[in-house]
């Protein structure tokens, strides 16, 4: 007598949908934006060496292969806040007057920040332009 | 009647798993057409279908009503409840119906629940009293803003649809999973309640809320919208909150947990 079927354990469970695999792709983001810093990190460490080599530096990152990756790690900073973003309401509860906030509100508040600062680093890059 | 899911479809097609554990070695599909009405949920269906074709069939059902939370089952794929997964949801079909994701199956769409019974038992999800109140002092008032601290998480049936939803339940055997650890915090979160420390070894340890890698979708498949994902990323940042203020020589106000 066979008995009860075992509990199945797949490891292909992230391809099982849209929401699984945004899970793991929001997981690898980190890894993006760590990359990102990384690259930041050695430019700035190219200022020690002096104006040649940073000025090297800055060609290095003008090439098509720099440009891909900037893009793909902003396509994944993107990824990594907007998700964040979504995720902020579920893990504080926040209550005003003895009511909860709404997480519609506070995901507002938030892509509100986003795009105010946003504004005010565009506006001191278009001053110094 | 709308006129989206207003058709001329007279049956549907539904592909059932079939396990016996008597005589099974291994689970199959078998294929059955049901009369398709407007207003029929798949347990209609598989009413008709145990009434009318074959009475061996076997799965879970109570209230009809999505409150009892029994009838959990996996529709296409998707962890749902049979009672209000509408046929005309998945026209033209066909519809597959197995049994809920990450469980042993007894038999059918039956799932084995043991296993969830001693999580939940083991959080003990009921309200804790040091001392309890006379009672010539009253009921235990609350406050609806203290109601609002854990009532979400209170609505809870049981249903199991989020274990199913849950990776990290399916891949980890001891994992507490999402409806165990909204439970435990609905109770640590009630002003009446005294419990917490008793709950805490469990809830904060791995197998508790630090196993959960916020996949999320516990929150999203929960028909009673509790939001079990919620309950165990706030419990995480209450354990953190606690391990941190822990080195304090002093406990600042409103953090004494
Ligand atoms: S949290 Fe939601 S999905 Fe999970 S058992 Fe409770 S009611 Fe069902
Ligand atoms: S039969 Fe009770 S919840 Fe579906």
């Amino acid at each position: 007598m066979p008995g009860p079927l075992p509990r199945a354990k797949s490891n292909v469970w992230w391809n099982r949908g849209w929401p699984y695999r945004v899970f793991l792709l929001r997981e690898l983001s980190a890894v993006a934006v760590a990359v990102y810093i990384v690259l930041l990190l050695v430019l700035v460490s190219q200022v020690r060496e002096g104006r040649g080599a940073f000025n090297d530096h800055l060609d290095l990152l003008e090439s098509p292969l720099f440009w891909i990756i900037h893009a793909v790690i902003l396509g994944f900073a993107q990824l990594h806040t907007s998700t964040w973003f979504r995720a902020v309401p579920k893990s504080m509860r926040v209550k005003l007057g003895g009511r909860v906030v709404p997480p519609e509100a506070m995901i507002f508040g938030m892509y509100a920040l986003w795009v105010g600062a946003s504004l005010v680093v565009l506006a001191a890059f278009l001053v110094e332009w | 009647m709308t006129t989206e899911t207003m058709t001329d479809q007279r049956t549907v097609t539904l592909e059932v798993f079939r396990y016996h554990p008597d005589t099974d070695s291994e689970p199959s599909f078998q294929s059955y057409e049901v009369p398709y009405r407007e207003e029929w949920v798949v347990l209609d269906a598989l009413n008709w279908l145990k009434d009318e074709v074959d009475g061996t069939l076997s799965y879970r059902w109570s209230c009809r009503m999505g409150v009892c939370g029994s009838c959990g089952t996996m529709v296409n794929g998707y962890p749902r409840l049979t009672c209000n997964a509408f046929l005309r949801e998945f026209l033209p079909g066909p519809i597959r119906v197995e049994p809920l994701r990450g469980f042993p199956v007894e038999r059918d769409m039956v799932t084995v629940l043991d296993d969830f019974m001693e999580k939940l038992t083991d959080v003990k999800p009921y309200i804790i009293r040091e001392e309890e109140q006379s009672l010539d002092e009253g009921e235990y008032r609350q406050s609806p803003s203290q109601l609002a601290d854990y009532k979400q998480f209170s609505m809870c049936i049981n249903c199991t649809l989020c274990y199913a939803a849950c990776p990290v339940y399916e891949h980890e055997d001891d994992f507490l999973g999402p409806a165990v650890l909204a439970l435990a915090q609905r109770y640590n979160l009630d002003s009446r309640d005294q419990g917490n420390e008793q709950r805490q070894q469990l809830i904060w340890a791995d197998e508790g809320i630090w196993d959960c890698t916020f996949v999320g979708e516990c929150s999203e498949v929960c028909p009673k919208d509790v939001d079990p994902a919620a309950a165990i990323q706030q419990a995480k940042v209450d354990a953190t909150n606690n391990f941190f203020i822990s080195f304090l020589p002093f406990t600042p106000p409103g953090m004494g947990r």
